[in-house]
């Protein structure tokens, strides 16, 4: 079995280098399937020989299932260009690495599992019920039995995901789940992409996907193994769902060591549920002799009972007791004194194996148990030895300890990896930390960050753990993309103190930061800044620039959220100045850093009045790293940003489209609304005033406040303020709207834009309670330089009495030059107006005509609303009677805020009808409770609170 | 909240100390964890400490105080 050898490694339980590899010896990306990792470094073993698919001794079957072969989710054949992404066949999970195949492997029973027949028969249920859970305690035999009945059914689609880590979280497990899909050849389609985000999962997911699956005429086995690892319950829920809706399309089979959060009753008394305990699992005495015996031991039938009671059937039990006895010089003694013997099974049994080791592969089992999976190199970097190729790999024929997972990676049984832990712990005491730290080291040098990250966490050893974060330019990863969650839990374990180096410093500024504490980051990074200074290596070295980018990426964040917008330049001219000191590839890696940094730029450009500047910057930020999950928190906040300064140059047509398009990229890549910008809906709400649509734009508003906290801006909190007095206004609440904007909100610079608008809804305030002096009186608060502003100001000495002031003033700033229509309606009605009070009618009319049909166009009626009374005899009657409706340039619909999925739209349909609740629910075949939820997600998607709104707004839309 | 976890068997040492914060008693074929819980958290923990190292639970009680 020497084939192990390869360039794979090392590998880990979770995760292998990053694809986009690029090779130092060649300097060029490798297109060659196969050349796994050429950062494993010069005594990498030459190109192809690992692959286990070519190799001469490849295991026969299994672990190497042929439906892994050319789909295999290696990163060699699919390597993505560098910061690109293809959804369809980009293996990343959400954190953004390549997945490690061997999670969706089916893995291999050894040469001596034993194949029982009752247990097949019974699995066989699988194929007529759609959900079938395997359950029973550590160590029955669950997952063999079900890879050995999977390997007899070699016509059936099987999915097989081992899920890997504890507490991972939604996200992350549809992602795995989804490529576990597409390991076994199921094609998806585009709309079902990866969740952007480990934590969170949209409802468009698991109804796309039902969607696509219930429409299969073969069904798809769907093998969760070790699902007790998946403890949340929505993904319980979304999986009860996901099997609901898309049945006979699918079969979930879950392997368990305890009961799943699914309705399980349910299940059961439909007769949907195929179930296998441990009663079931455990090994009659016939089939312990014949399991005996392919260890090569007869046994006397009562020595083989006396066994099967002792462990009660226990397979992990049964099979110690053979390798024990196997090695024993007398297998009967041997099974005596286990007999005999008072221990706990399994305790006494791994004692009993380990013991008849010799030396060097105790210890090598004791110190491997610290790893999820590992690789002979990573296996030799604890030990410090280099002989844990040939013991792997006669350990693995020998079984029982270590499994082989494919590719030259094993891991230890979960069961016996604990108890050789609890025996590391007791021999070795305190070197776990120092393992930890090698196995850190070992992960780093191969550019496996994740679980170098993870291991340098155990090992308490922050300055590694932080400086390799830094050094990777991962550091953007604590505010975007899927790692951010899993970033700030593994560093929260560093505490206040611990590392003196800047990366530490760094990383604590970073979680601050991203949690939205500005005042607290802030200190942090100035600290950073005054160790880089202390530390700083020679000059040009990696190390040394990636610090200065993460503080050059900091700094510009503190820059945006303070509102300093020379700060912000500062901060990113650095950055550009220090990207030729690092290499290509690392920056390539990391599309979310420019992205990031560019988003903070144009945003503190765009609250400092920049405009051409920050649609610049947004520009560039919203192009940056397309359809990269890890990049999709920016993209979506810089093109909602640019959707905001078409609200502000006077553009709601097409601020809206941008919008939306900024919300159906965050749909598509499954980021849940706390997490993401929020600035989309407060552009909508805007552009919903604008159309006196004020019902739609309160809901947005209230949703606008959900905002990842790193993007909590002053332009946020500015942008909201206005567009909140703004609907108060045009609801006839001046004094509400003063209120909103009178807090003001602190930032560093003056916001001309801001402060503008301010006045003028102060202004506007002061006009609507009749005091048209003091509204005058705010007037050199604003900015003459914007055409919105200057507008503003006209209609207000227009109010106050002065329209050929109004009209000189709209005169000299030009405005219907580059203004878009918000800004050229209400121009052309002052400029009306003051024609109207010298009595010019034919002027008036001409200009009230152009007023309106450009109003009509983009479906504006608060420019005329607020225009005032006189402008009534000028209407002819058809549009004053007719609401003007918005643009629909492709003659459908606007799409709701979000679009209604199939199942919501039928619930809606089933409202229109005046069905009630429980009526909708028979008529769908499902519970009551599913058709709430559905209309809860309608309701929010529809924005509105009650059944009647939701059907108007329905029947508005045509959705009906 | 004590509780006391009985489990079947006897512990060797190393699987004792994998419980650090109880107390134990080994008695003919069972050991006896006990001590202070402190919520229902570090129950569940304590749960799924017993299982992951293939130990059957015979009796979980909450002992008075």
């Amino acid at each position: 079995m020497e084939h192990h050898a390869g360039p794979h490694e090392p590998q880990t339980g979770s995760h292998v280098p990053q694809p986009g590899l690029h090779d130092p010896r060649t300097g060029s990306h490798v297109p060659q399937p196969g050349l796994h990792d050429p950062r494993t470094g010069p005594d990498a073993p030459e190109p192809g020989l690992h692959d286990p698919r070519t190799g001469p001794d490849a295991p026969a079957s299994g672990s190497h299932d042929p439906r892994t072969g050319p789909d295999a989710p290696e990163p060699g054949p699919h390597a993505p260009q560098p910061g690109s992404y293809d959804p369809q066949t980009g293996p990343h999970d959400p954190h953004g690495d390549p997945f490690l195949s061997t999670r969706f492997a089916v893995p291999a029973p050894p040469d001596t599992f034993l194949r029982r027949e009752r247990l097949a028969g019974h699995l066989d249920g699988a194929l007529r019920t759609p959900l079938t859970m395997v359950n029973g305690s550590a160590g029955a035999g669950k997952t063999l039995l079900v890879a050995d009945w999977a390997a007899g059914h070699p016509e059936l689609p099987v999915a097989w995901l081992t899920t890997d880590t504890d507490g991972q979280g939604a996200g992350m497990f549809w992602a795995h789940l989804l490529q576990a899909l597409r390991t076994c050849g199921v094609p998806l389609p585009g709309d079902i992409a990866s969740p952007a985000d480990a934590n969170r999962v949209g409802d468009a997911l698991p109804t796309r996907l039902a969607a696509l699956l219930g429409g299969r005429d073969r069904p798809v086995v769907l093998v969760l193994d070790e699902f007790d690892r998946v403890t949340a319950p929505e993904i319980a829920a979304q999986l009860d769902f996901l099997l609901r809706h898309s049945a006979p399309g699918l079969r979930l089979v879950l392997v368990t060591r305890t009961e799943p959060l699914l309705p399980l009753h349910r299940y059961r008394a439909a007769g949907e549920l195929t179930e296998i305990r441990d009663a079931e699992l455990a090994f009659t005495p016939g089939e312990a002799a014949r399991l005996m015996e392919a260890h090569g031991l007869r046994l006397s039938p009562a020595a083989v009972r006396g066994v099967v009671e002792r462990t009660r059937g226990w397979a992990a039990g049964l099979r110690l007791c053979a390798l024990a006895a196997e090695e024993a010089p007398d297998p009967e003694l041997c099974l005596k004194e286990f007999e005999a013997d008072r221990s706990a099974v399994a305790d006494f049994l791994l004692a009993e194996v380990l013991k008849r080791q010799d030396d060097g592969t105790q210890e090598l089992l004791l110190r491997v148990s610290v790893l999820d999976r590992f690789g002979p190199r990573l296996a030799n970097a604890v030990t410090g030895r280099a002989d844990a190729e040939a013991v792997l790999a006669r350990l693995h024929r020998g079984n029982a300890f270590v499994q082989h997972v494919g590719h030259g990676v094993y891991r230890l049984h979960p069961l016996f990896a604990e108890i050789l832990r609890a025996h590391l712990r007791m021999r070795r005491p305190g070197l776990e930390p120092e393992l930890h730290r090698r196995a850190a080291v070992c992960l780093r040098t191969a550019g496996a960050l994740p679980a170098a990250l993870g291991h340098g966490a155990a090992a308490d050893d922050w300055e590694f753990t932080a400086s390799a974060l830094v050094d990777d330019l991962a550091l953007g990863q604590f505010f975007t993309g899927p790692r951010a969650d899993i970033l700030d839990a593994l560093f929260s374990r560093m505490g206040p103190r611990g590392g003196d180096g800047p990366a530490p410093e760094l990383v604590r500024a970073a979680a601050r930061l991203s949690r939205g504490d500005l005042a607290g980051g802030a200190v942090r990074l100035r600290r950073a800044r005054e160790r880089t200074a202390r530390y700083d290596g020679p000059a040009g070295e990696t190390g040394a620039a990636a610090v200065r980018m993460g503080c050059a990426l900091l700094d510009a964040l503190v820059a945006r959220l303070s509102g300093a917008p020379g700060r912000a330049e500062d901060a990113v001219r650095e950055a550009e100045a220090l990207r030729d000191l690092l290499p290509a590839e690392l920056l390539d890696r990391h599309p979310e850093f420019f992205a990031l940094l560019l988003d903070h730029l144009g945003s503190a450009r765009l609250w400092a009045g920049d405009f051409a500047g920050a649609r610049d910057a947004l520009t560039r930020a919203a192009a940056t790293g397309p359809g990269a999950p890890a990049t999709a928190l920016p993209r979506e906040d810089a093109l909602a940003r640019l959707a905001l300064l078409d609200v502000l140059h006077g553009w709601p047509g097409r601020a809206e489209r941008r919008a939306r398009a900024a919300l159906a990229e965050t749909e598509r890549s499954g980021i849940a609304r706390p997490a993401s910008s929020g600035v989309e809906r407060l552009v909508l709400a805007a552009v919903a005033v604008e159309r006196e649509d004020l019902g739609q734009a309160r809901a947005l508003l209230d949703t606008a406040g959900e905002s990842h906290p790193a993007l909590r801006d002053p332009v946020l909190e500015a942008g909201r303020a206005l567009v909140a007095a703004r609907l108060h206004l045009a609801r006839g609440e001046p004094g509400a709207a003063w209120r909103a904007v009178e807090p003001g909100v602190p930032a560093d610079a003056v916001s001309p834009w801001a402060r503008g608008e301010t006045a003028l809804v102060a202004a506007a305030a002061g006009l609507a309670e009749g005091r048209p002096p003091d509204a005058a009186a705010l007037l050199p608060e604003v900015p003459r330089d914007q055409p919105a502003c200057v507008v503003g100001a006209a209609r207000v000495l227009l109010a106050a009495g002065q329209p050929e002031a109004a009209v000189r003033l709209l005169d000299r700033a030009a405005v219907d030059e580059h203004a878009g229509p918000s800004v050229t309606v209400r121009a052309a009605l002052v400029r009306a107006r003051a024609a109207d009070r010298a009595g010019d009618a034919s002027a008036v009319r001409r200009l009230v005509a152009h007023a309106v049909a450009e109003a009509h166009r983009e479906g504006l009626r608060r420019p005329l609303a607020e225009a005032g009374s006189w402008i009534r005899p000028y209407l002819t009657p058809t549009p004053r009677h007719r609401r003007p409706t918005p643009p629909r340039p492709t003659g459908s619909p606007p799409p709701p805020v979000e679009e209604l999925s199939g199942r919501e739209r039928d619930v809606v349909r089933r409202l229109a009808l005046a069905m009630s609740t429980e009526e909708i629910a028979a008529d769908l075949y499902v519970s009551v409770n599913t058709v709430k939820t559905h209309l809860k997600n309608a309701y929010r998607k529809l924005s509105v609170g009650r059944r009647s709104e939701a059907v108007r707004r329905a029947r508005e839309l045509g959705l009906l | 909240m004590r509780y006391e976890i009985r489990v079947e068997g006897q512990l060797s040492e190393p699987l004792i100390r994998m419980f650090p914060e109880l107390d134990h008693v080994t008695m003919a074929g069972q050991t006896l964890l006990f001590g202070q819980v402190v919520d229902e958290a570090h129950l569940y923990g304590l749960l799924a400490r017993c299982q992951s190292l293939g130990l059957r639970i015979l009796e979980l009680r909450q002992a008075p105080r």
